[in-house]
């Protein structure tokens, strides 16, 4: 077998794989749009701003609707962390918290 | 077959066989360039599928948002306020709600309170409860929550739970329904309850509440709506829908470009080593081309040569790489990039990320990947191809 | 192919320098004038650095010279671009070089096809002619083999059989019994005659006796400094 034919056949592999998955893609994306028109009701409706993405503090759960001083009115080690809030939290995360504490 | 097809072949199968012959080598360049592809693509799906989402569903965000400000800060609103606004033309429906944030210390997780009196509404009939029911007008004390709330709450059947007001009296509520699973990229952190609980709960004023939802007939007049609304209600900030989804575009913006810069800081590297393997090209090589040309080889096929040789690399890498992205967004839902785009949450809400592929995003890691990689090799190309027939006389 | 038209090679007042116009110019030809009949084998003799794998490029089409008239089967060398000088010389010439100038890491069979490659022709009828010439020069049971793991003697026909593959009218030989001992030479010799009667031909460069005072060489042309010294007539 010469060597071009390995070539176009790992080639043909991976699309056949990449159609598999593209297939599984549309699945899940048809699935979610199946869903999205009561999930827009329900933002309608309680006038959300925003994804329940993370929720560590108020101006990452609603970034959307913060002001520049939001990060500072969650308590005061809470400045924006980012990115190292993107690998770690802040150490105390369980003790401080309270904003009179 | 055809006889250009064929020598096109021929040449293939050469570079393949000297690829394999120095199989160590090119094995770590597939390796690294294949991780490097993956991380560009499995970053950028993620980040579309993230933003995709994120505007499909806030698609309805309510027309205007009211909030009053105080020093710079938001503070609370009376509802009489509304009254002030009900001479404006256009707007059809205003709907006061109370929008907080409940910092629950033995878990050491917020949740997100809302407080609305609009029952308007029929979650059950759209689906978006998994048991229970909805909150009924008439009882107060009744909550719904967010799975991970429940979760977090440890619950387990139980119907009733305590919070405390700022005076730490406990306040008791009864859960009465649960969100669907489906709905947890919405609904996760969220508790919901009556107007009249959620200011109790907050301890505050009787008849104010955090903001205004404003509803308004004809989407053209928004920004004209807004700019009255400011006019009429003095310290008020009034966000219009587009703004909102603007604004949470650019939190993935900063997010991702965050995230990006590194990745295209290793993308450099890789193409500077690929640079630098192609221009040392040894005495070895230099005796191969030589051979090769004085057996007839042109110039132009050498360089085909070297050119495929760098084409089958960075493709079967891109091929191999993007299709371990997918794999890893599809099957693993990004775990790898989640902390980067979600941050760290003590209440990490549950949910699939919604795959969004796009070819957009194919080309542009196509084009940040594959495209440096083979322009780096194609002055190396060229200079082996160099290499004169009669070195080897 | 054959070309009918004769001389076979036709070289008048060739010059040939290196590095032109730099501090290390080298006058390596100076003035030769030979020619070459169809079917001739002929030898050039001389010191080392007399210019004889120099002449032997110029009359294999791996370049021009630098002045003079030089024609390989009726073509006219200095006029060519490089390009069509390539695509000339693989249909022309068949080369067997000093140093074999085989791949090591390739297999015999490999080696062999190398100038099929960029003509086109599919691996089947590559391994057919490739076969044959194995076949002819004892190789067969090398095949598969790496070039460097085989001798001197198999490499040597290797080279041949390359040399061979595209069945050009014209061989030269670079020295080709260097690294043979005299059997072996004695064994080439006899290749290459057969091959001359084929109708091929053939010239040669060597030191070696045994090649010079070949039976089967029609003439030796001796060369010493870039100059041809005199050329004696063996035969016919
Ligand atoms: N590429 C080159 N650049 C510069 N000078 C060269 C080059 N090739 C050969 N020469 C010089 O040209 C002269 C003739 O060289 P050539 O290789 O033709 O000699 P030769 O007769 O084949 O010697 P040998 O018997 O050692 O093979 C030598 O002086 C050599 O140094
Ligand atoms: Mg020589």
């Amino acid at each position: 077998m010469r060597p071009s034919w390995l070539l176009i056949s790992f080639f043909s592999l991976f699309i056949v794989i990449d159609i598999v998955f593209l297939c599984v893609h549309n699945g899940r994306r048809a699935e979610f749009d199946a869903t999205v028109p009561s999930l827009n009701s329900l933002v309608a409706q309680m006038g959300l701003s925003d994804l329940a993405l993370s929720t560590e503090a108020r101006y990452t759960r609603h970034p959307a609707l913060t002001d520049p001083v939001a990060p500072f009115m969650d308590h005061i080690g809470a400045i924006e962390h980012f990115p190292s809030g993107s690998f770690m939290a802040p150490s105390s995360v369980r003790k401080v918290g309270m904003p009179n504490e | 077959m055809n006889n250009s097809v064929q020598k096109q072949l021929n040449i293939l199968d050469y570079g393949l066989q000297s690829l394999w012959r120095k199989k160590f080598k090119n094995l770590c360049v597939f390796f690294i360039f294949t991780l490097v592809i993956f991380l560009l693509a499995s970053f950028q799906c993620m980040n579309t599928s993230l933003t995709r989402t994120a505007e499909k569903l806030l698609l309805t965000v309510p027309d205007i948002t009211i909030q009053q400000l105080s020093a710079g800060r938001q503070t609370a609103m009376s509802v009489e306020t509304i009254k002030k606004l009900g001479t404006i033309f256009g707007i059809t429906e205003i709907n006061p709600r109370i929008w907080g944030y409940y910092f629950d210390e033995t878990n050491g997780a917020n949740y997100t309170v809302l407080g609305t009196d609009d029952h308007s509404f029929a979650p059950l009939q759209l689906d978006l409860l998994e048991s229970g029911q909805y909150l009924k007008p008439e009882e107060g004390g009744q909550v719904v929550l967010g799975q991970a709330v429940v979760d977090n709450l440890a619950l387990s059947g139980r119907r009733y739970f305590s919070f405390f007001r700022p005076d730490l009296t406990l306040m008791s509520f009864q859960q009465v329904g649960v969100f669907a699973e489906k709905t947890n990229l919405l609904t996760a952190d969220l508790i919901l309850m009556s107007l009249e609980d959620a200011g109790d709960l907050f301890a505050m004023q009787k008849g104010y509440v955090t903001d205004l939802l404003v509803t308004v007939g004809n989407s053209n007049e928004i920004q004209t709506i807004a700019a009255k609304i400011a006019e009429k209600i003095p310290g008020s900030r009034v966000l219009t829908s587009a703004q909102i989804q603007k604004t949470y575009q650019a939190i993935f913006g900063f997010r991702s470009g965050f995230g990006a810069a590194c990745l295209l800081a290793s993308l450099a590297a890789f193409v500077i080593l690929a640079f630098d393997k192609g221009l040392g090209f040894s005495k070895e090589d230099q005796r191969e081309v030589g051979i090769l040309k004085i057996l007839g080889w042109q110039t132009g096929d050498i360089m085909r040569l070297r050119f495929y040789e760098s084409l089958v690399t960075s493709l079967c890498a891109f091929v191999f790489g993007m299709t371990l992205a997918w794999m890893h967004i599809l099957f693993f839902d990004g775990g790898l990039f989640r902390p980067v785009f979600l941050g760290w949450s003590v209440l990490r809400p549950s949910f699939d990320i919604v795959p969004f592929i796009q070819l957009q995003d194919i080309l542009l890691v196509f084009a940040f990947s594959v495209l440096p990689y083979l322009t780096a090799t194609i002055i190396p190309a060229w200079r082996a191809s160099m290499v004169r027939a009669d070195t080897v006389i | 192919m054959k070309t009918d038209i004769q001389p076979v090679i036709e070289l008048s007042e060739v010059h040939k320098f290196y590095n032109q116009g730099q501090l290390r110019e080298v006058h390596a030809l100076k003035d030769i004038t030979l020619r070459v009949e169809q079917g001739e084998m002929i030898c050039l003799r001389g010191p080392s650095g007399s210019g004889k794998s120099t002449l032997l490029s110029i009359m294999g089409c791996v370049f021009g010279p630098t002045s003079g008239f030089a024609a390989v089967g009726g073509k006219q060398l200095s006029r060519m671009p490089d390009q069509y000088l390539t695509c000339y010389r693989r249909k022309t010439i068949g080369f067997i070089f000093q140093h074999f100038n085989i791949l090591p890491e390739l297999t015999v069979e490999n080696n062999i096809v190398l100038p099929l490659l960029p003509l086109g022709i599919s691996p089947h009828d590559q391994k057919k002619r490739a076969a044959l010439l194995m076949e002819r020069f004892g190789i067969m049971h090398r095949r598969d083999f790496q070039a460097s793991q085989i001798s001197g003697g198999e490499l040597q026909r290797t080279a041949i059989a390359r040399a061979l593959i595209l069945d050009p009218p014209i061989i030269l030989a670079d020295e080709p019994t260097a690294h043979l001992d005299s059997t072996r030479s004695l064994e080439l010799m006899e290749s290459l005659t057969t091959l001359r009667q084929d109708g091929k031909t053939i010239s040669l460069t060597s030191h070696d006796p045994l090649v010079t005072e070949h039976k089967n060489v029609d003439r030796v042309v001796d060369m010493e400094d870039g100059c041809i010294v005199e050329s004696e007539s063996v035969c016919s």
